[in-house]
Parts: C-alpha cells; structure tokens; sequence
C-alpha cells in the first residue's frame, strides 16, 4: 500500500515535471514574428549606414535574408564589437549576424553556425610592377603596417624566400601611400580593404593582384548554445544562400568583384 | 572649421533624436511623480514600520545605476517573463520608477517641513485630514519641494540618454551613430549639447519663475 502511494507519488511528480511543454527559440522566432539580429554598423563594408541613416552591409543584408527565410521580419540590433556576445545573453537579440570569428574561446559560450564569410588577405600591387600572382612578390621591396598578422607573414616568407625588402610603417594608409607613390612594390591586406581603398581614388596606380594563400578568418552565425534547433537552420541556411548564388551575389554587391571566399577546409569534416 | 558633411536630413535626424528624448522625459516625469505624491504620502501617513517593505524597494530603485536596471528589466520582462515589449515600453517603465523612487523622498521631505503646530491648528478648526492635506500641506509643502523637483525632472532628463540600451534612439544615440558615420565628434557634440541645453532651460527658467512668484507673498 505504501509502496503504491509512493509509486503514485513520484509517477504524479514526474508527469508534473515533464509537463510544461518546451516551445525552442526558432519556434519564439517565427511565433513572435521578429527576428533580431545583433550586427556590428562601424565596420563597413559588413556593417554601416547610409545617407539617411540606415543601416546597410553585407551583414544587414544577410540578416534580411534570413528573416525573410523564417517569414518574419528582420530588428537590426546595433551592437558595437564587445557588445555582441553580451546582447545575446542578455536576450536583447535572437542571432549575431556580426562578422564574428568562430573562435574555441567563444564557442564556450555561444552556438556557432559554420562559417557564413571568411575574410582573405589580397596582394595589392603598384600598377607599374609586372606581377601576376602572389609568388611574383619574390625579390620585390614589401611592407605591411608592423607588427600585424599580415606583416608578419610578409616578413616570413621574405626571410623563406632569401631575396626582397621588407618596410614595416606605422599605419595601413602610410601603407598604401608608399605603395601609390612608389616606394613600395607590393603590400598585403585584407579584400575589403584592398578593394575600397582601389575604389576610393585616394591611391592612384594601386591594383589588386592575388589572393594571399594566408589562413581566412572564418566568420560564423551565433545563438544560444542550447538552441540546436536554430543552429541547424542556421547552418542549412548559410548552406543555401552560397547554393543559390545569393552569397556570390551579397559578395558583388558590398565587397566587389572576384570570387568569394571557399567556406570549406579541405580535409576536414563540417 | 565649417566644413562639414552634416546635412539638412542628418539635422532632422538629430532633431527626431530629441523629439524622442523629450517623449520618454515627459512620460517619465509625469508618470514619476504621479506615483512619487503616492508613495510619499504613504511613506509620511502609515511611519516607517508599515513603509518599510515600500521604502525598500524605493531605496533599491534610487541606489542600482539605471543602466543596470533598464538591461536587467528588459531581460527579465523579455526572456523570462516572455512579454513582447517594445524597448520604448521599457524604457518609460522604468524611467518612471526611478523617477517615483526619488520623488517619493521629495515629497516627503516636503511635507515633514510643513510645521506640526499649523496642521493640528487646521484640524482643531474642525478640517478633515483631506482639507489639510489640500489646503494646507499642499501649498506650503509644494514650495519647499519645487526646487528639488525641478532638479530631478533635468536630472531625468539627461539620464534618459541611457535608454539606448534598450533600442531607443534617442538624442544621444542618434550623435552617436551621426559621429560614426561622419567623424566630427566635436561640431557633433556641440549640436548635441545645444539641443539637451534648449530643452532644460526653459524647464530651468519656468522653476526659477514659480519660486520668485511664490516666494514674495
């Protein structure tokens, strides 16, 4: 009798417990009919704003379009760098759509999606050198801003190679400066940069060359850790956008021409 | 030195900014010191034992930095009370607390100055507690605490720049993202200073007037 009551009992606090069904964030997602995304606005051209003050980047856009893929509609959360992490767990945003590297560190604390952009290095070259890919910087005088990632690959492969100049200079526009003027035969930085400082005019006889074959920083999609439910869709959706050409085409649209980074590491799974 | 990349629209845009700075303010106020009278008065009418539970949590409101209580109210009343509030709801909500929690001591200190003697001279010509509170109390404890009052509804005012934590763009945050944009900090922190100024100085003045006009009869 006793054994039963007890038996009871617990069948009784189990259902209790098992009771209140688990509604996950996708489904308060496309329940609440808005999907805020944390995106970083100083950091053009992923994330920026217009003449009138509205955001705009590769970053925005790429938020719009999962909107749209949920059927909701898109809440750009401005987050500044250090603010990003911090607004999804304090739920002031559902997803980060921030240009963030996927880092072990981060992972610790956030879900990362794989990657959704990866930012790779280009040689910028004066137009007077003959130079066809990166190699050709065999020999050349070199320079990058001292003591950054790529001045420090610069300067290795100067060293690997046995021949060439290496300039370390204190800013990335003395860089280019140098590179405009003469002084220089060749740099390394990232495609955005490269391209909008091509773009902007401020360094006549300045052309893209190659891609550097340095490691890209990978850029992933975050939530909550827990929400395996939404990192699957994330995934399938940064999986989509490049099949259906819409990563190619956001690439064209804010960062120029050229082929878009590979999102894969060969010999390695996910 | 007038070379600059600000437009008409830019301006607009800061001018919105401001619009939104004086809504959140006027609700806040408003709504403030609505509940501050409440409060106050109950603080002053039921003695310190029964108001402690309240004066607790006014004490908890005018002690957290308000920043700190707009994060941590917009994460509780999103996350896990799951209520789909805008940051502007938010933003009023607890502006306004803060708000009560400091008026509430306004009006009590306002009260406490009104003498003793003059209260039991009005209950002894037969008024009730509600025509001493009106009559009385009211006037004379209206003039201690209109200086104060002023200070705190400026005070609000500019503490309302840190509701852009929850997502509204008000004075400030619309400088901000300006200066991001353009890069001219100071011409845009001037503008910015020149309109919180030709919002509180009228408030400023309007203060000043009242304690000239009351004080001399």
């Amino acid at each position: 009798m006793k054994q039963t009551t007890l038996g009871l009992g617990l069948l009784a606090a189990t259902a209790a417990m098992a009771a209140p069904s688990y509604a996950d964030k996708l489904d308060d997602i496309i329940a609440s009919g808005t999907l805020r995304c944390a995106v970083v606005l100083d950091f053009p051209p992923m994330g920026m704003r217009d003449d009138s003050n509205n955001p705009i980047g590769f970053d925005v856009d790429y938020c719009n379009d999962l909107a749209a893929a949920l059927g909701v509609t898109a809440e750009i959360v401005e987050t500044p760098f250090p603010e990003r992490i911090p607004a999804l767990m304090s739920g002031r945003v559902d997803v980060g759509v921030a240009s963030t590297s996927d880092t072990l560190e981060r992972a610790k604390t956030v879900g990362m999606s794989i990657p959704y952009y990866a930012f790779e290095n280009a040689v910028v070259a004066n137009e007077g050198v003959e130079m066809a890919t990166w190699e050709d910087m065999k020999g050349k005088t070199v320079g990058a801003t001292a003591g950054t990632y790529e001045a420090i690959w610069l300067e290795k492969q100067i060293t690997e190679w046995g021949e060439g100049t290496f300039r370390p200079y204190q800013t990335q526009a003395d860089v280019f400066l140098a590179l405009s003027q003469g002084q220089l035969d060749a740099t390394v930085s990232t495609v955005e940069v490269a391209n909008a400082n091509v773009a902007s005019g401020n360094f006549p006889g300045i052309k893209i060359v190659d891609k550097a074959p340095m490691v890209p920083d990978y850029v992933s999609l975050f939530t909550l850790r827990e929400e395996y439910g939404l990192i699957n869709y994330l995934n399938l959706f940064v999986n989509q956008q490049v099949r259906t050409g819409r990563y190619a085409e956001l690439y064209e649209k804010w960062i120029g021409e050229g082929e878009p980074a590979d999102l894969t590491i060969p010999g390695v799974y996910r | 030195m007038f070379d600059t990349a600000l437009t008409a629209a830019d301006f607009a845009f800061l001018a919105r900014g401001a619009g939104m700075t004086i809504v959140v303010t006027l609700i806040s106020v408003i709504a403030g010191t609505i509940l501050g009278i409440v409060f106050g008065v109950f603080r002053y009418q039921v003695g310190p034992i029964w108001a402690a539970p309240l004066t607790f949590v006014l004490d908890v409101f005018r002690s957290i930095p308000l920043l700190i209580q707009l994060v941590l109210a917009n994460a509780f009343l999103g996350t896990i009370l799951r209520l789909n509030m805008s940051g502007f709801t938010v933003a009023c909500i607890i502006l306004s607390l803060y708000t009560a929690a400091f008026c509430a001591e306004i009006v009590r200190g306002g009260i406490e100055a009104v003498p003793m003697t003059t209260r039991r001279a009005a209950r002894s010509l037969g008024m009730t507690w509600g025509q001493d509170m009106r009559s009385i109390v009211l006037p004379l404890a209206t003039r201690v605490a209109l200086p104060s009052w002023i200070g705190l509804a400026l005070g609000v005012m500019k503490d309302s720049a840190l509701v852009y934590i929850v997502q509204v763009t008000e004075l400030l945050k619309s400088t901000q993202i300006l200066i991001t944009r353009l890069q001219e900090p100071l011409l845009l922190l001037m503008i910015c200073g020149a309109f919180y100024f030709v919002i509180s100085f009228p408030l400023a003045r309007f203060g000043g007037y009242l304690e000239k006009r009351w004080s001399n009869d």
